[in-house]
């Protein structure tokens, strides 16, 4: 079965479509990469996903369940994470802080327990702590738990928010342009993470990206948007000798 | 990973929760050392600790220009007033009464926010929110006693009358202490943790799983709770409530306490409300003066130290560093 299913998804603003009619399935497991050029609708796609635009048309499934018309925050409950184009995470909060933050769901404590110190909400919050440490540890980068995230580098940060969007073990992962800007050692680095993620944890992951190597090196299929619609679908073998994808990005 | 650097794990220094009984412990024996004057300072600094903690969770951890605490102050005061002139109940029990009306107070003024009016918008309408209550107040005269002021007199509490400021202190010490301890214990949770992921980045906190209207309703309730109780602690205090005690000139000060103190700092609302407090009143004998030397100590820190006074503290001492967790 699949683990995320895309119907016909239309999103307009205004006069504009932004994606126009896009389908997809997306088995669990697996990683897929979306290209295309610029406005091509790749993130607004995302977005879609995640709740945080609503859909014009289409349906969105997860897990057989409809998932479009939900809140972002109920979409994430759901088991679908996502990182931003711009680097989501929360400055002012240390690296520790933001994986707690993104750890929110799962640390069930109640306003009265917390607000009163009983016991039992404590320990639940330090139990917290001590698995936003570990996960931090697991990553690598458990050096920088106590440091703001302004203050991490762009490979540091983008480390950091993806350690984030795993900490509550989602089956679907959603990354937004992960590599752009990061130095080559990085980029391998991130490699070896989402592989790891795919072949230990069974994630399922969607990506964004322009390093088109990138691409081609993590990904088991690609799917190539131009002016929102999906104009190829294939693996990396195949993709690339499209003629209409050879057209959307070199123009003839 | 490979290639990883090595795990270390140091542990970021924290204030102990032992602090909110040191310092209090510390400050004991202050009323007998000091004349009746200082120790009215001392009650006012201790009113404008709450006054600063509570709005400092909207403006500081929430990240919202919104300014209703004078709204907030001035409905805790007149509450607490109105219940014991009125009602006839003992100081004492108005304190709650008041916090549930800053708390319901609070979340009125964050309603605007929840529909997406925020920044100047924000700022403006919940300046109108406080200069709307003023008028109120003004108007009000069956319960307010309208521009005259109501007056109240001296608190009880237990059957016991607090006619002097030393006994006073002693029991807004011991608000504050409890306040300032519950603010803490909300703030290094998911809830503090919320509060703040909503201000740097609010659609990445929806996408942890985060509501982000309810906790927006809930740093504002919690925010107007305080400042409430600070309200009926000024009544207590002053035993005369007027209109006048509200206005926008009482906002800047609020606005001052946060931002001389720091942004997001309890301890920052601590000093803030100690330095705003005491400048004018160091420079009492010479008139004019007084808004002058806190117009410069504003400007002055706020130039030097955008992250307010704690700011400095924090670059000696990294114990001034909150943390928003517990381990």
């Amino acid at each position: 079965m699949a683990l995320l299913e895309l119907d016909d998804v239309t999103v307009r603003y205004g006069g504009l479509t932004a994606v126009a009619g896009v389908s997809l399935s997306l088995d669990p497991g697996e990683v897929l990469a979306i290209i295309g050029p610029n406005g091509a609708g790749k993130t607004t796609l995302f977005n879609a996903i995640t709740g945080h635009t609503t859909l014009s048309a289409g349906a969105i499934r997860f897990r057989a369940e409809r998932i479009d018309g939900l809140a972002p925050y109920l979409v994430s409950a759901k088991g679908v994470r996502r990182t931003f184009q711009n680097g989501g995470l929360f400055g002012e909060l240390t690296a520790l802080e933001n994986v707690l933050a993104g750890l929110h769901t799962q640390v069930p404590t109640g306003f009265f327990g917390v607000l009163f110190g009983m016991p039992a909400a404590r320990a639940t919050e330090r139990a917290a702590t001590s698995r936003a440490r570990g996960l931090l540890e697991l990553m690598g980068i458990g050096h920088l738990a106590d440091q703001p995230a302004r203050e991490l580098s762009g490979g540091q940060q983008r480390m950091v928010e993806i350690v984030r969007a795993l900490a509550t073990r989602p089956p679907l992962l959603l990354l937004d342009e992960p590599a752009v800007g990061l130095a080559p050692a990085v980029r391998e680095q991130l490699l070896g993470v989402i592989r790891r993620l795919v072949r230990e944890e069974g994630i399922a992951v969607v990506l964004i990206e322009h390093a088109i190597e990138f691409v081609m090196t993590v990904s088991d299929r690609i799917v190539v948007l131009n002016d929102g619609k999906v104009i190829a679908d294939g693996t990396p073998a195949e993709v690339p000798r499209n003629r209409e994808v050879l057209e959307a990005y070199l123009g003839h | 990973m490979p290639g990883a650097a090595p795990v270390s794990v140091v542990r970021a220094p924290t204030l102990g929760r032992w602090v909110f009984l040191l310092v209090p412990l510390l400050v004991l024996p202050v009323p007998f050392l000091v004349n009746r004057y200082i120790q009215y300072v001392l009650n006012l600094i201790l009113v404008y600790v709450l006054v600063g903690v509570g709005f400092n969770i909207v403006i500081g951890n929430l990240g919202q220009l919104a300014f209703a605490n004078v709204a907030l102050f001035g409905l805790g005061a007149y509450a607490s007033g109105i219940l014991v002139v009125h009602a006839g109940w003992p100081w004492w029990t108005t304190i709650v009464p008041a916090g549930l009306i800053g708390a319901l107070a609070g979340i009125l003024a964050s309603l605007p926010a929840l529909r997406r009016i925020r920044l100047f918008y924000l700022a403006i309408m919940t300046m109108a929110f406080g200069e709307l209550l003023r008028w109120i107040y003004i108007r009000a005269e069956p319960l307010t006693n309208g521009s005259m002021g109501l007056a109240v007199p001296p608190p009880m509490l237990l059957g016991l009358r607090l006619a002097s400021d030393r006994s006073k202190f002693y029991v807004f010490l011991v608000l504050v202490v409890v306040v300032v301890l519950l603010t803490s214990s909300l703030l290094r949770s998911r809830f503090g943790r919320a509060f703040m992921a909503i201000r740097d980045n609010e659609l990445a906190a929806a996408a942890m799983g985060i509501p982000t209207d309810r906790y927006f309703i809930l740093a504002f309730a919690w925010s107007g709770f305080v400042v409430g109780v600070a309200g009926a602690m000024y009544t207590a205090l002053v035993g005369h409530v007027t209109p006048e005690a509200f206005n926008l000139l009482e906002l800047i000060l609020h606005f001052a306490v946060v931002m001389v103190g720091g942004l997001a700092s309890l301890a920052g609302s601590v000093i803030g409300a100690i330095v705003l407090t005491t400048t004018p009143e160091l420079f009492r004998s010479f008139p004019g003066v007084q808004e002058l030397v806190l117009s410069f100590v504003v400007i002055g820190v706020l130039l030097f130290l955008p992250r307010g006074l704690v700011s400095l503290l924090a670059r000696r001492w990294p114990v001034f560093h909150e943390r928003y967790y517990r381990e």
